[in-house]
């Protein structure tokens, strides 16, 4: 935006730099446009960008945070099953429990078999009723952990018959329920980050329109006159849209650091030993290597979004005028 | 022609203008001299009667048809109308670029023009720091620059000494010389005189050519 008086006929160097080089110049050394610039809004409205890329880069990058640890939670849980062994007055406990590791032997897809002994169920419970206060008296079911094979799982549906036909009161526990919860809300974590970044989109959108609006509507005597010089109206929205280019790049630029920035601050804090950093009660473990290019596309699409929004405003505005 | 709901400003205006020709617009102000010139430039359109231009009619030319036919028209406006945050060089450069031209085909050829108008100290100068007389060798100069096949010019030397006022006059005749049809608007008797060029004398609305 800053431009010095002596840039316009000296312009000999700017067609010698070429490939990259001119690319990189194209985003972020604005060339003077033939419509005055934003001016004071230029650097306002770059923040804002800024803000919204930044915004945008968080939603982003929970979404793909989320779907990571949920493909973590599936793999997971798939792998693990729990039979609950009840009370029951036509068996004794042990007696179920022998019988169903009898069949659990016998059936393919399972790995392995544990009967959880009274001390480990003890264990599982006193985190919730204390330490000392899980007394004998208690009736605790037996429970056996299963671990079976996630690629050819056996079927639990015939196992689960088979284990309450051979021990009354025996429950599978797929765990099913409550993965399914888990996914759940772990999807709908993910629904509200893409809910956010379509929103964070949309205001862009508006305030480039705003903004380019008022731009044209303050910059109307040059329109005219370009106009009346035989100007077209691509020729117009083409000035004006290499503006909202550097502007929405710039913007992209400053939000993809910062969030970048709170990625990696995120990814820090989990490696250490306070627990891991959770969003919507999901854990957030930094990102991924894989994930950053995906959120480098942030400025482009903000660009992107930025250009195309100016064009269409221009020629769309530049339309009901004569 | 009409502004709004008011009074027809123009009415049984016409004339013919012949390619290549010279004429001076004369007459009292508000006579509608900018008004007429208005038309042909095509900033407005006419509320009733026919206006062709290289042989189009400019009531009814689709908007997106304008671009070419204004090309072919050159304008000095009245007050001059540069782009303030453009170089002097910028500005009378514009229509080479509107045109599509790349700037090193048309660099030579501006900063000659704007020698030719004493403007060639003046090139990064941004209009708001010009005289009036720069600015209206400014607004000439840009209007010429692409050798359009017709020039219209609102009062083009009201703001220069008469030295300067027959330098421009000579610029505009040559300009005709290669071709270009002029139209000045003008209240300078001594520019007309000087010229020996045909007349049109609006008065009251209504049009006579003499000379």
């Amino acid at each position: 935006m800053a431009e010095s008086d002596d840039t316009a006929p000296d312009l000999d160097a700017v067609s010698e730099r070429k490939g990259l080089r001119a690319l990189v110049n194209t985003l972020l050394v604005e060339t003077r446009s033939v419509m005055p610039a934003a001016g004071a809004t230029g650097l306002s409205l770059v923040l804002v960008i800024a803000a919204m890329c930044f915004l945008a880069s968080l939603a982003l990058g929970a979404a793909l945070s989320v779907a990571h640890v949920t493909a973590g939670w599936t793999s997971d849980l798939s792998g693990a099953i729990t039979i609950e062994v009840k009370q029951s007055n036509e068996m004794s406990s042990d007696e179920q429990v022998r019988a169903i590791l009898y069949i659990l032997s016998d059936t393919k897809g399972v790995k392995s078999a544990r009967a959880l002994t009274k001390e480990d169920v003890t264990a599982l419970l006193e985190p919730w009723l204390g330490a000392g206060n899980v007394t004998d008296d208690l009736p605790l079911p037996h429970l056996i952990d299963v671990r079976i094979d996630a690629n050819a799982p056996p079927d639990l549906i015939a196992l689960s018959d088979a284990i309450s036909m051979a021990a009354p009161g025996a429950v599978l526990d797929t765990h099913r329920q409550w993965q399914a919860q888990l996914l759940h809300a772990a999807r709908a974590a993910e629904f509200l980050a893409y809910a956010v970044l379509l929103v964070v989109t949309a205001t862009t959108i508006a305030i480039i329109t705003f903004a380019t609006r008022a731009g044209l509507s303050a910059n109307r005597e040059v329109v005219e006159v370009l106009h009346l010089t035989g100007a077209r109206d691509k020729f117009i929205a083409a000035e004006v849209q290499r503006h909202f280019l550097h502007l929405g790049f710039r913007g992209g630029l400053i939000g993809l650091v910062l969030s970048v920035a709170t990625f990696l601050l995120l990814g820090l804090q989990s490696g250490g030993t306070a627990g891991e950093p959770s969003l919507f009660m999901l854990p957030v473990s930094g990102l991924r290597l894989g994930d950053y290019p995906a959120l480098i596309g942030v400025p482009v699409a903000a660009a992107l979004v930025a250009v195309l929004t100016a064009r269409i405003t221009v020629m769309r505005t530049l339309h009901r005028l004569l | 022609m009409r502004y709004g709901m008011g009074p027809e400003v123009l009415r049984d205006v016409s004339f013919h203008l012949a390619p290549g020709s010279f004429h001076f617009l004369t007459g009292p102000s508000g006579a509608g001299k900018t008004s007429l010139l208005k038309l042909m430039f095509m900033a407005s359109r006419p509320s009733r009667g026919l206006i062709t231009m290289f042989g189009r009619d400019i009531a009814t030319l689709p908007r997106d048809e304008l671009p070419d036919l204004r090309r072919r028209v050159g304008v000095v406006f009245q007050e001059f109308r540069l782009l303030d945050h453009l170089t002097t060089y910028e500005n009378v450069a514009l229509p080479l670029k509107i045109q599509g031209r790349t700037e090193a085909s048309y660099r030579a050829d501006v900063r000659e023009l704007l020698a030719w108008v004493g403007l060639g100290e003046r090139m990064q100068a941004r209009p708001p720091t010009l005289s009036g007389g720069e600015k209206q060798r400014a607004a000439i100069a840009r209007a010429v620059v692409a050798q359009p096949d017709l020039l219209l010019a609102d009062e083009p030397t009201g703001n220069v000494d008469p030295e300067m006022g027959k330098r421009l006059l000579r610029l505009f005749m040559e300009l005709n010389r290669l071709g270009t049809s002029i139209l000045i608007a003008t209240h300078d008797q001594a520019l007309v005189s000087e010229a020996g060029a045909p007349e049109l004398v609006l008065k009251g609305g209504r049009l006579t050519v003499r000379g």
